[in-house]
């Protein structure tokens, strides 16, 4: 990597103090942005970020980086719009390149019943001033020269949808740029501090307990993602979500072969080739739960072996390194964000699959919800509440979970 | 589902046919798996039949005896050379050992056993210097594997460096194969086992021999010596030796004209498998890692038993000893009659000693970190210098996994297998400090005892082809862990 573009500094490594106003827990992308927002758009600095490994290296490291917008019902329209608008002015905002490049995502529909849902998805995010087209097969090809769409393979690529302004970001930067912000406006950065539990007097938390002792804080921000529902156990909430671990592999190096990110729902499969060479290909989520950072082989086997047939040219392409990170699932497969039954303590989790994609937005609206002490509209329809009323936000479809 | 074999063995060098050799003998299933055409690990690397190498005990001590021991596991195991390992995973009371068979086609091959002998050797450690990725620059062991393995002989004007006793049959096999051998350079000081001469007895008529040899070729054998810059252009021309001081900072230079270097300092185990599965590691006291067993060579993962440079780099005979121990307890585990034998077991404890002795006596000390200058490669598949390394380090990284976020170094081919011990050390740390590092905070997830350095958090132990992974989903699918909702369909999620 010749053209290196660190900040000349990253961040503090400070003690924790007794009390904050604000303790996010986990120093991942998402409680990254929060602090940075909620320091630079609330003025509120009296902020720790509490990380029990180290910043950005759960989900954070363990991502495909791919970045879209194109999700089905207008409430996640809305916040992933917001997501992607700011990412588009994120590198100026942190003032950090963060590699961000917006190659164009196709989502390839291979069935009858793909290429319906997939025009509705294009109606729906025209109607919502996402940018979206759909391409039919040779356009596809056109837009992808290497995708085999020929009939005669298992999964025929009978056309697809294309987010032009869709793309992949440098996940590392993502998170220095963050961490850089936040600590240069005072928050506290605190890795190597696992917090172990909560107390809570009159239902409203009081501080949390962690293992460099006891941290006082006005509010407990849950930003774990894989182990919010682990956190929010000992704080005796329960959560409606589930951990399971989702695998990902880097090959090595090659040519620019492939010009932007290529999505299966059928195939269970995305792959993109990340700047310095390598190709970053997705699998689905093993389907057992578990908070191991490491999935089954015959996962990503059965979705190699179809994968390759998309794009047969990889077939002697050398994988290097494969890892999982832990996603955590709700029921409708959209992210939990908002107040708890604990005054005091609020969640934003259940990002599922899309977490990468919302840091920017959803540190955006967590902040403000946390400044504000009342969701922030784009974040009102995920309250915890609506597993009780009922008012689902199903994106099942384009979350890229298979129905 | 009814495992292949009994036991599944990964390596056959000395430690790897040892234990096998003693499970079949002890009436279980086997079956060894091998990377290389022929059995023999490193030290009994052979050439392959089609060679028809006239003398091949002339490059080997004690070649006779493992051949008998080879020919004998033929009849009572399945013997699997040139199959890669790349993955082994377990699956309550079973192991499932995933190879690659084949050079330029290669196969995936799955096998099965209730119980895993890892005995996958060791490799040279490297340490960077400036023109260390020259042509014509490369480590003891790769010559010595050319010499044995493929009858070459690395080049004509030979220079030997490094540190360990490793380097003196190294000399002497070039040697006597017809290279001109202009020294042997040991940075660590050449009485380096005269302060545990009891201990060193054992091997001194070996070290005599060895001596006799260069003596003969009239190789001088220099103590607190280093090759610190190999030079040319494009191809090795000469080195510059340096005369050192306690620490290995260089006190005087001079340069020797030469076309070949073999340059190592000591070796380091391969614990790709034992880290997938989670055994528990121990530091030396010199810093470098190791499988921690019982007296039964048995790992801290239930089924999983490691033998030879696994447990800590001591050599053949040592490997040999453990091999026989843990096929034994495999046997015993297995509910096979094996009566004690306390004869193998102490001498598998006095060799360990001497081992252990040997790794205190050739340390290797810090001053080679001022031998590198800002341009010198640290990192070569990532083509990492020394510079990059250092703007990490003064950005705060504190620890070779921060090191390589910020640089790349150990992100590229090899996966950190050659650089990583360079880089835990510029880092300020030690590769067993990396460990505890990593075991102590995986963001998100769970610490686990005795978990491996970041670096090595790698399910893979070697590259393998997307056709590959591909094609194993051809064979039958197995089932998931219990409870396991079989039916549910599940999403391709980019996170």
């Amino acid at each position: 990597m010749s053209a290196r573009a660190h900040p000349d500094f990253l961040w503090r490594n400070p003690d924790p103090r007794p009390s904050y106003d604000v303790v996010i827990v986990g120093g991942g992308g998402h409680g990254l942005a929060t602090a940075y927002y909620l320091a630079e758009n609330h003025g509120i600095t009296d902020v720790a970020v509490l990380e029990k490994g180290w910043l950005a290296g759960g989900n954070m490291a363990r991502n495909t980086t791919v970045i879209r917008s194109n999700y089905l019902w207008d409430e996640s329209a809305a916040i992933y719009e917001h997501s992607l608008k700011l990412w588009e002015g994120l590198s100026a905002e942190l003032d950090y390149d963060l590699m961000f490049s917006q190659r164009g995502v196709l989502n390839l529909a291979h069935s009858l019943h793909d290429v319906r849902e997939g025009r509705r998805r294009v109606n729906a995010n025209v109607l919502n001033g996402v940018d979206a087209e759909w391409l039919d097969a040779d356009e596809a090809r056109a837009f992808c020269p290497i995708l085999e769409v020929g009939g005669h393979t298992r999964h025929p690529v009978l056309g697809a949808t294309l987010q032009r302004r869709g793309g992949i970001a440098k996940h590392d930067h993502v998170a220095w740029g963050y961490a850089r912000g936040a600590d240069a406006l005072g928050v506290d950065l605190i890795q190597g501090c696992e917090v172990t539990g909560f107390e809570i007097t009159g239902g409203r938390v009081r501080a949390v307990l962690t293992s460099l002792g006891r941290i006082a804080a006005g509010t407990v921000a849950l930003a774990a993602a894989g182990h919010t529902s682990v956190l929010a156990a000992r704080a005796g909430l329960r959560l409606p979500l589930q951990s399971h671990p989702l695998q990902a592999l880097v090959s090595e190096l090659l040519e620019p072969v492939l010009n932007c990110v290529v999505m299966s729902n059928a195939v269970h499969v995305y792959v993109s080739q990340a700047h310095k060479g390598e190709l970053v290909m997705g699998a689905g989520i093993d389907p057992y739960t578990s908070y191991g950072q490491r999935g089954s082989f015959h996962v990503i086997e059965e979705q190699m072996s179809a994968a390759l047939e998309l794009f047969p040219i990889f077939k002697r392409v050398r994988v290097v390194r494969t890892w999982a990170g832990i996603v955590d699932v709700s029921p409708d497969a959209s992210p939990i964000i908002g107040t708890t039954p604990v005054d005091g303590l609020l969640v934003n989790a259940g990002w599922g699959t899309g977490g990468f994609k919302a840091t920017p937005g959803s540190g955006w609206v967590y902040a403000d919800t946390i400044a504000s002490g009342r969701p922030h509209p784009l974040a009102e329809p995920f309250g915890l509440e609506r597993f009780t009323t009922g008012a689902l936000i199903d994106e099942h479809g384009a979350a890229a979970v298979a129905h | 589902m009814t495992p292949d074999y009994d036991l599944a063995v990964i390596g056959g060098g000395p430690a790897g046919v040892a234990g096998a050799l003693t499970a079949a003998l002890a009436g279980l299933g086997v079956v060894l798996i091998d990377a290389a055409p022929r059995l023999g690990g490193q030290y009994f690397r052979r050439p392959a039949p089609g060679f028809r190498a006239g003398r091949p005990g002339a490059l080997h001590h004690g070649l006779d005896r493992f051949t008998r021991q080879c020919e004998d596991l033929a009849g009572r195991a399945d013997v699997l050379t040139g199959h890669r390992v790349w993955t082994v995973e377990r699956d309550g009371g079973a192991v499932t050992v995933r190879c690659l068979a084949g050079d330029r086609e290669e196969r995936p091959r799955t096998v099965t056993a209730r119980r895993l002998l890892i005995a996958a050797g060791a490799h040279d450690r490297p340490l960077p210097f400036p023109g260390w990725d020259l042509p014509g620059v490369l480590t003891p062991g790769a010559a010595q594997a050319l010499l044995k393995g493929d009858l070459v002989v690395a080049g004509r004007r030979v220079v030997v460096a490094g540190t360990g006793p490793f380097l003196l049959p190294v000399a002497a096999g070039l040697a006597a194969a017809g290279a001109h051998v202009l020294g042997v350079h040991e940075a660590g000081g050449r009485t380096g086992l005269a302060r545990h001469p009891f201990l060193a007895a054992g091997k001194l008529a070996e070290a005599f021999g060895y001596g006799a040899r260069l003596a003969r070729h009239r190789v001088p054998y220099r103590g607190r010596q280093a090759v610190v810059e190999a030079h040319g252009d494009g191809a090795l021309t000469h080195v510059t030796i340096a005369d050192l001081d306690r620490d290995w900072n260089p006190v005087a230079t001079r340069t020797v004209a030469c076309d070949t270097l073999a340059c190592g300092y000591g070796f380091v185990a391969q614990l790709d498998l034992p880290v997938q599965l989670g055994c528990a590691l121990r530091a030396d006291p010199y810093g470098d890692l190791a499988v921690t067993v019982d007296a039964g060579m048995r790992t801290s993962v239930p089924g999983v038993y490691a033998a030879g440079e696994t447990t800590g780099v001591g050599g053949a005979v040592l490997a040999e000893a453990e091999g026989r121990l843990a096929g034994r307890a495999v046997a015993a585990d297995l509910g096979r009659r094996v009566p004690p034998d306390p004869v193998l077991s102490r001498r598998r404890d006095r060799l360990a000693a001497f081992a252990r002795a040997l790794g205190e006596a050739y340390p290797v000390r810090p001053g080679w970190r001022g031998w590198l200058r800002d341009d010198t490669p640290v990192c070569r598949c990532e083509e990492v210098p020394l510079a990059a390394v250092r703007e990490a380090l003064e950005l705060g990284a504190t620890d070779a996994r921060s090191v390589k976020l910020l640089s790349r170094a150990g992100m590229g081919w090899c996966q950190g297998r050659m650089c990583g011990y360079a880089v835990s050390c510029l880092a300020g740390g030690s590769p067993a400090g990396d460990a505890r590092a990593g075991a102590g905070g995986q963001g998100g997830g769970e610490a686990r005892p005795g978990a491996g350095p970041a670096a090595f958090h790698r399910p893979i132990a070697q590259p393998v082809r997307l056709g590959d992974l591909a094609g194993t989903a051809a064979e039958p699918p197995r089932p998931g862990p219990p409870g396991t909702p079989a039916e549910v369909s599940h999403p391709p999620t980019e996170g």
